[in-house]
């Protein structure tokens, strides 16, 4: 694409031209090309999109730029010479980066979703991963957790292909890597590889997608220009746990626990009392240490001591450049995110070098090199979210430098304090990435190029681990109720892990046009190793907490270390093919080898084909131009491949094929000896799993090519999934062997439409996109045969569910017919509320209606239910401490008389995998001004939410309530019906203390629809005219708003969809403060 | 071009896609070798530890067995104490599942000692008797939960496990033959000397007393009889003092028959300091087993009369086992909390809710007269058992610490400690036995004792032996027996005075079916006694059945199930996957 700037300039006839190319929307153009009309010279914009041209006095510039209609201008004696680009030129003249090459979105024949460095650009976004939401159709990404340093998003690309890793491929330069090893700034563009005609060149590993990210690269006769963006950027938590914070509430919740169930209370009256005066005066003192009451009796609210906002800062600075020869680009930026959770941030330092340089008239060679290195905190994030829950409002978290511990006499003395896991986890977690690419360009002869490259990439962590443990006190007496771990018994750890991969890419190009016919070839070879390791090492007893370097401690803890490694050989190449830009076609063939498989099977061939046809360019349809544009008819076939089975990466997974004998320890007379056993079973018949892709779409312009609309429906057959075999208990515990045996089918239409266009001044877009994806199991281990038999003159219920379905998630199942991992669930009992037939035998179908005993009626029913030889499970006895008022009933879905045993469990058409996803954007510009926002949506899905502390019934000792619990429960006692707690309307059933068997059970009360819409990024931004900026020597100044996550629309109640329904480290709401500017 | 670079690459890595795991054995090198024989082996051997967790109980170590008796009780509710228990219930699933592994583990070193292994025909052959002896254990263990398994007696490929099941007869005569192939064989030890380096390792002593369990099962007392006489005559006896005989010190002694190994190192030692410690025992464990009260007042007095509440407290036995609690009370207690800042604990006892009758209580005097109902009792009970009011020496930072059980628990003041347990709201007794004492155990962690794990000791031997004597009306021979167990632990012998006479062979039969469950405490012996007597329904679920506190009061009561849970039933995911296996019947 870019124009060398060849041929001598005669200099005493040039003049010199400056200017500055804008958008339509004012933003000014970088990389535009600018030429004399019939000279040789030409140069580019840089960032601030300004230009200087040496040219004879009277000539004509041509100004052009990928995307927008070339426009040629006069110079009239002028030197200074600002154009606006004409923004309305349609999405068809984009050019678009493609597996191994680039192409004219116009002759595209797969399905390609391009993002433009703009959607990702001054947000303050941590990860490039998260960015993408709701930025092309069919890409679903997901975070899950918000925790600096593990905040990466997860990427589908049209739905999850694969009961096996299906993250989508990503390519960073044509070079293997991962999304959080490139800084988003360096980013150009984005390009979703979705179907198979432009996925399959990357063969096996595209059957999930693959992200093609090309980073910002210096142009030729480009005076080197700095441009520094900053953001400044205050943090909150999305959405955090709500529980009840006042004690006496708590205690009094906890002991209506222990009622329901005839026990004796928890708290006693006197300790409630207590509290109850003690928040009659929060600021006196009644406590023997005399401190105020808000401490030494506390009411805490945990998620206010947990969570704090802050400010998260990104700086990047960037210098582009470029002589005749040489061009360059190179950035740095340092990324500041303390977190939302003390001592859980991370700070990050990435640099880029990008550099090319030409020798002689055929050779250019060049690199692009990354690294990175990210300091992460150390704070117990996994134990804080465990025991988030386990923590009561009893306990002051810090006061004064110390740590609260258990008051009230009940409280165990163990009771947590959340703040340890903040604080008492010390040293260093750092992962660093460095990835170099040499590369070298040939041009053979005219047309035909030679491209290789070399990739060394290392990724490797580094951790320390100690503590620093804190004594616990009881701010009531002020004495230590729980203390510190001793130093003999604190470890000192150390690890280090690295993960290196070396590629080595080579590609032979061919393009040439014999009239009307285009033809370009293409064909490649590709090896690639990764290897893996990990060592580890602690010791115990130190000296002082303080002093952690390993060496220290006395005794030997653990020595320990693991590792794997892989490889692949390929070979591609790929034929296309137009007639006169009007008939298209495309073949693509990849021939990939894998160690992962037997000798036998390692190799697999993943082909091809697209076509197309531009209809607009027929004669026929010259007729419909004023209605419709750039009219494009495709399709494609093709199979890619995926040998990555679950729980990649793990080394045994590493050598799926193979069988292996696996270490156990065993002692004889006091020594100790090493064992082996039969670890994992082997399948040396195990080969690809294999993805057939198929697609039509169709393209067009509308309105003047100011309305673009793509519609594309698709249909994927992934088969021979690697799965483990499922076995029967008898097999023991070696691991089931992998075979190919699976298969999914996921089917869909995305829909993508852009409007651009201008009212006076206000030039403004919109732009949406939508996708609709279904997914079915289509084979697995044979149909569900379920029902009633005459076995030996018995009617007996059978069900082959545990043979022919396996269990995935949290009560979810797999089964052929069905969604992927569908919910498997009992069903709450509906009844009419008659209760009793017309002749007074009892109406199996006349229970309760919303299936929970509530009224003295209902329970009347249960036991006559009983009496009449029906009965309930799990438990099946009436009474206070088994099936009681407030307790669920379950419906008989197989009629077996027995109300919600094992097998009244039943699919429910849902899953936690959307159904469809969305996004859409609005942006408009008025002279400076500009305002620009993303929202992005799932939909038809649905979480299973019953965890304890947060979405069930049962109160526990040393446990918080969460409010929604609290404020919505039942309460009934027959025999004081006018007790105040009464509730008989309340949806969870009644509390119960310490655990419990029915109202917990898998069930569909516990199921959540989980749809929501998030505005992903909303940014106003104003740009300073000229004027200003030549004043201040600046080339260009933008200020901008930019928040991200600021609005969420969901019906699910937990804290936030995006993450999923249990507890996390939250993702980040964000105010953010911007400044660019570039000399 | 291109297919020279091609070429030369090609060339200089040829091995690339040539990779083996450098972390597993790959299945074609296994048994290859003399040191491969002997790993394997040892994988056998390991399988005795399935079952051991270091993150919390999982309730399937042997020794957690007991608490489906009634000597240990469980925290929590147990879906087989409180009628939950049905075919899909974890426990059932999982012991299954170990157990077939175990016995794959046994398969496969028969098959791989018989036909790969270069070992020496003598070594090969003391291999194989041992690994016999193990698949014929894992099989005994599945015979006694799940009766009449499918037996499997060489390697099966993943698909292969299709068999249905074998008649709980056809099990015992593998079982036995297996054994008696293990007696059998001439390179097999009859028994290693006491404080033997290869302890741990099978003999043919073990092998002589399963075979006379499995005797026992099948009520063959004659040849019961033969193998426990076989086991004496190999050397095996009563080491001198039941208290110390369960520590590290004393395992290789002549009383063990076969035991499974534990050494001081994590994942290769035992786990009941966790499980059975307290919090103010080194580790700062869980308490997950307590003791139940049933249990303590079965240990008879010193002469080997019966205990009785009412020779201590006269009139307890007819009081509500609630308001009994009073009894249990410290001394002083109004004092004590209140000096520590916890009139709480006081102001509980006299809620009038409570109901305790404080008339009775002895301000000074409350934990002197509760005492003496421990004092003049069985050894065996103070050794196993805390009882309210003793100490135990436990951790305080590393050093030593005198803790005493005391009800209600307070607070350490003034150098006096109470237990610390993991439920301080409640009391109960607690286990005693296999809990380390002292501030720094020999032990890096409370998962990894030291303690070999008593499988099969003499006393075992000796008391079934006397059971089947008394079977075969030997009542005299059998009363030796018994009292060979009994002087050793100090006890009152049967026939020593009117309160230990034995009348007929019904009553010796109830008191050696005692003499088991007080003897063998914690040892994952008496569940499957319980279960082979026919005896565990009344036991367990007999009156007033729970989980209780010293003084008889319920904390979680337990529910019978009905008379299936005699036998476990085939887990339902089994039968879906193997449609040949057919249930057991009430399930």
């Amino acid at each position: 694409m870019t124009l060398f700037a060849v041929g001598v300039a005669n200099a005493q006839q040039k003049v010199s031209v400056t200017g500055q190319i804008k958008d339509s929307q004012g933003a000014p153009l970088s990389g535009v090309t600018i030429r004399e009309k019939g000279g040789t010279l030409s140069t580019s914009t840089n960032g601030s999109g300004t230009y200087s041209l040496s040219v004879s006095p009277n000539a004509t510039l041509v100004i052009s730029y990928v995307g927008y209609q070339n426009q040629e201008i006069a110079l009239n004696g002028r030197n200074v010479v600002n154009v606006t680009m004409d923004g309305t030129s349609s999405v068809i003249d984009e050019v678009v980066v493609v597996g191994y090459g680039k192409q004219k979105k116009e002759k595209l024949l797969g399905s390609v979703s391009t993002i433009d460095a703009k959607q990702i650009e001054n947000r303050p976004v941590t990860n490039v991963s998260t960015a993408l939401s709701g930025a092309a159709a069919g890409v679903q990404v997901k975070q899950s957790t918000g925790r600096p340093g593990s905040d990466g998003a997860t990427i589908r690309v049209r739905g999850i292909g694969t009961m096996n890793n299906a993250e989508a491929l990503v390519v960073i330069d044509g070079i293997v890597g991962t999304m959080d090893a490139v800084n988003p700034n360096d980013i150009e563009t984005i390009s979703v590889l979705k179907d198979a005609s432009s996925a399959s060149i990357y063969g096996t590993r595209a059957a999930n997608g693959v992200i093609l990210i090309t980073t910002k690269k210096g142009k030729a006769n480009q005076k080197t220009q700095l441009a520094y963006s900053g953001i400044l950027s205050k943090t909150k938590p999305m959405g955090t746990p709500e529980f009840v914070s006042d004690y006496v509430r708590h205690m009094e919740l906890m002991n209506e626990g222990t009622f329901n169930l005839g026990k004796p209370a928890k708290y006693a009256e006197s300790s409630i009392e207590q509290w109850r005066k003690a928040n009659a005066d929060p600021n006196g003192v009644l406590a023997p240490s005399g401190l105020p009451n808000n401490v030494a009796y506390p009411n805490t609210d945990w998620t206010d001591w947990i969570y704090n906002s802050s400010w998260l800062q990104s700086h990047n600075i960037s210098a582009t450049g470029g002589s005749e020869s040489t061009n360059y680009m190179i950035s740095g930026r340092i990324l500041d995110n303390p977190g939302i959770m003390k001592n859980t941030g991370a700070k990050k330092y990435e640099l880029r070098t990008n550099l090319s340089t030409k020798i002689g008239d055929r050779l250019t060679i060049g690199t692009n090199t990354f690294a990175s290195t990210e300091d992460r905190k150390k704070a117990n994030v996994d134990n804080l979210y465990n025991f988030l829950r386990q923590s009561t409002p009893g306990v002051y978290p810090m006061y004064d430098g110390k740590f609260g511990g258990a008051v009230a006499a009940e409280e165990s003395v163990q009771l947590n304090n959340l703040m340890q896991y903040l604080y008492e986890p010390q040293g260093m977690d750092k992962v660093s990435n460095f990835n170099s690419t040499i590369f070298a360009n040939v041009k053979i002869i005219k047309g035909l190029t030679f491209e290789t490259k070399f990739n060394y990439l290392t990724r490797f962590r580094e951790q320390t681990g100690s503590s620093i443990p804190v004594d616990k006190y009881n701010f009531a007496t002020g004495a230590i109720v729980f203390p510190a771990g001793v130093a003999a018994n604190l470890t000192l750890s150390q690890s280090y892990e690295n993960l290196r991969t070396l590629t080595f890419d080579n590609v032979l190009r061919y393009e040439t046009t014999i009239g009307k016919h285009n033809i370009g070839a293409l064909l490649g070879h590709n090896e690639f190793q990764t290897k893996w390791y990990i060592f580890s090492a602690s010791k115990r007893g130190v000296i002082d907490p303080t002093i952690s370097n390993i060496s220290t401690a006395n005794e030997m803890n653990s020595i320990d270390g693991n590792e794997y490694e892989t490889s692949m050989r390929s070979f591609f190449g790929r034929v296309n093919y137009d007639f006169d830009g009007k008939y298209l076609v495309e073949f693509n063939l990849r021939r990939d080898a894998s160690s992962k498989f037997g000798k036998d099977k390692q190799v697999g061939y993943f082909p091809s084909v697209g076509l197309g046809w531009l209809l607009s360019k027929e004669s026929f349809m010259k007729g419909l131009e004023p209605y419709v544009q750039n009219v494009k008819l495709r399709g494609s076939w093709g199979k890619l491949g995926n040998d990555r089975n679950n729980g990649d990466p793990n080394s045994e997974n590493y050598f799926p094929a193979l069988a292996f004998y696996g270490n156990v320890g065993y002692s004889y007379g006091g020594a100790q000896v090493s064992g082996l056993e039969r670890s994992k079973f082997g399948n040396r018949l195990l080969a690809w799993e294999e993805s057939e892709n198929k697609e039509v779409g169709l393209e067009f312009s509308t309105f003047k090519s100011k309305a673009y609309v793509e519609v594309n429906y698709y249909n994927k057959l992934t088969s021979g999934i690697l799965v483990p075999e499922q076995l029967p208990l008898t097999t023991g515990n070696t691991s089931a062997p992998i075979v190919n045996s699976a298969a999914m089918r996921n089917s869909g239409i995305e829909l993508n439409l852009t409007w651009k266009d201008k009212i006076g001044e206000v030039s403004y877009n919109i732009g949406g996109n939508f996708a609709y994806n279904k997914s079915r199991v289509t084979k697995l281990k044979g149909q569900l045969l379920r029902g009633w038999n005459d076995l030996n003159g018995t009617n007996t219920y059978s069900t082959n569910i545990g043979q022919v379905s396996n269990a995935v998630g949290t009560n979810q199942r797999n089964l052929e017919g069905h969604l992927y991992k569908e919910f498997y669930v009992r069903e709450r009992y509906r009844g009419d509320g008659s209760y009793y037939s017309s002749d007074g035998s009892v109406n199996p179908n006349g229970g309760p209606r919303d299936g929970m005993i509530r009224t003295e009626a209902d329970y009347k029913w249960a036991e006559d239910m009983k009496t009449a030889g029906y009965s309930f499970s799990p438990v099946n006895t009436l009474g206070k401490e088994q099936l009681y008022y407030g307790d669920f009933l379950y419906a008989d879905l197989n009629g077996d008389k027995i109300y919600g045993n094992e097998n009244d469990l039943d699919f429910t058409g849902t899953s936690d995998i959307p159904k469809y996803i969305y996004g859409f954007n609005l942006g408009f510009s008025y002279k400076g001004f500009d305002l620009q926002m993303l929202w992005s949506g799932e939909g038809k899905l649905q979480y299973y939410w019953n965890d304890e502390g947060y979405s069930n019934n049962i109160v526990r000792d040393g446990n918080g309530i969460s409010k929604r619990v609290a404020d919505d429960h039942y309460f009934y006692d027959p025999a004081n019906p006018s007790d105040s707690r009464t509730n008989i309307t309340g949806s969870y059933a009644r509390l119960k203390y310490n655990g419990e068997t029915i109202n917990n059970v898998a069930n569909n009360y516990y199921l959540y629809d989980a749809d929501f819409i998030k505005l992903r990024n909303l940014q106003i931004g104003y740009t300073f005219n000229n004027k200003l900026t030549e004043r201040l020597h600046v080339r260009n100044l933008r200020v901008y708003f930019s928040g991200e996550n600021l609005l969420m629309f969901t019906k699910f109640p937990g804290a936030d969809p995006e993450i999923g329904a249990g507890a996390k480290y939250p993702t980040m709401k964000q105010y953010a403060f911007g400044l660019n500017f570039g000399f | 071009m291109l297919a020279i670079v091609l070429g030369t690459m090609g060339s200089c890595k040829k091995d690339l896609l040539d990779i083996t795991s450098n972390t597993q054995v790959p299945e074609d090198k296994m048994w290859t070798t003399d040191n491969y024989t002997d790993l394997g082996v040892n994988g056998v051997y390991q399988a005795l530890r399935f079952g051991y967790a270091t993150g919390g109980t999982n309730n399937r170590e042997l020794y957690q067995y007991d608490r489906l008796s009634n000597t240990l009780m469980p925290r929590g509710g147990d879906p087989l104490l409180n009628a939950t228990a049905n075919t899909s219930s974890g426990i059932f699933v999982d012991v299954w599942k170990e157990l077939y592994e175990s016995v794959h583990r046994a398969n496969d070193a028969i098959y791989g000692i018989s036909n790969i292994s270069p070992s020496t025909p003598e070594k090969k052959a003391r291999l194989l008797a041992e690994v016999k002896f193990l698949r014929a254990f894992y099989y005994y263990r599945l015979n006694q939960l799940y009766k009449g398994v499918p037996l499997y007696d060489a390697p099966i490929n993943y698909n292969e496990a299709t068999k249905p099941r074998n008649t709980e007869k056809e099990v015992w005569d593998f079982i036995i033959k297996d054994l008696s192939d293990c007696i059998g064989e001439t390179n097999l030890p009859t028994k290693f000397p006491a404080g033997s380096k290869e302890f741990g390792r099978i003999t043919k002593s073990a092998a002589y007393a399963l075979r006379g369990k499995v005797y026992m099962y099948l009520q063959d007392w004659d040849k019961a009889i033969a193998d426990f006489q076989a086991v004496k005559d190999a050397g095996h006896q009563l080491f001198p003092d039941y208290k110390t005989l369960f520590t590290a010190v004393n395992e290789k002694s002549d009383e063990m028959i076969f035991s499974i190994q534990n050494i001081a190192l994590d994942n290769y030692g035992s786990t009941m300091q966790f499980y059975f410690g307290s919090r103010s025992a080194f580790g700062s464990n869980w308490d997950s087993y307590l003791v139940s009260p049933d249990f303590v007042d079965l240990y008879e007095n010193k002469d080997g009369s019966k205990f009785n509440w009412d020779d201590i407290i006269p009139g307890y036995n007819d009081m509500a086992p609630a308001k009994r609690e009073i009894y249990f009370i410290r001394d002083n207690v109004q004092q004590v909390a209140q000096a520590n800042n916890k009139p709480a604990k006081y102001t509980d006892l006299v809620d009038p809710k409570r109901g305790l009758d404080f008339g009775l209580y002895l301000q000074n005097g409350n934990e002197a007269r509760l005492k003496k109902a421990f004092e003049n009792r069985d050894p065996r009970l103070s050794a196993n058992v805390i009882l309210p009011y003793s100490t135990f020496v436990g951790m305080n930072g590393t050093s030593d610490q005198t803790f005493t059980s005391r009800w209600p628990h307070i607070e350490q003041l003034n150098n006096v400690f109470d237990l610390r347990t993991d439920i301080e709201s409640q009391y109960f007794y607690l286990p005693r036995k296999f809990v380390y004492e002292g501030g720094k155990p020999p032990i890096p962690s409370r998962v990894a004792g030291d303690i070999d794990y008593p499988v099969i000791r003499y006393a075992d031997v000796l008391l079934l032996w006397a059971e089947a004597l008394n079977e075969k009306g030997l009542t005299g021979p059998a009363i030796d027996k018994v009292n060979e167990v009994r002087a050793r632990a100090k006890v009152g012998l049967l026939n020593s005075s009117a309160a230990t006479t034995v009348s007929d062979k019904a009553d010796l039969t109830s008191r050696i079916r005692n003499e088991r469950r007080r003897e063998f405490f914690g040892e994952g012996v008496i569940y499957f006694d319980e279960l082979r007597w026919k005896s565990w329904k009344d036991q367990v679920f007999g009156g007033n059945a729970g989980n209780k506190q010293p003084w008889g009061a319920i904390v979680d009561k337990y529910t019978y199930l009905g008379d299936q849970l005699y036998t476990w039933p085939i887990p339902e995911l089994e039968r879906q996957r193997n449609t040949s296996l057919t249930q057991n019947t009430g399930w």
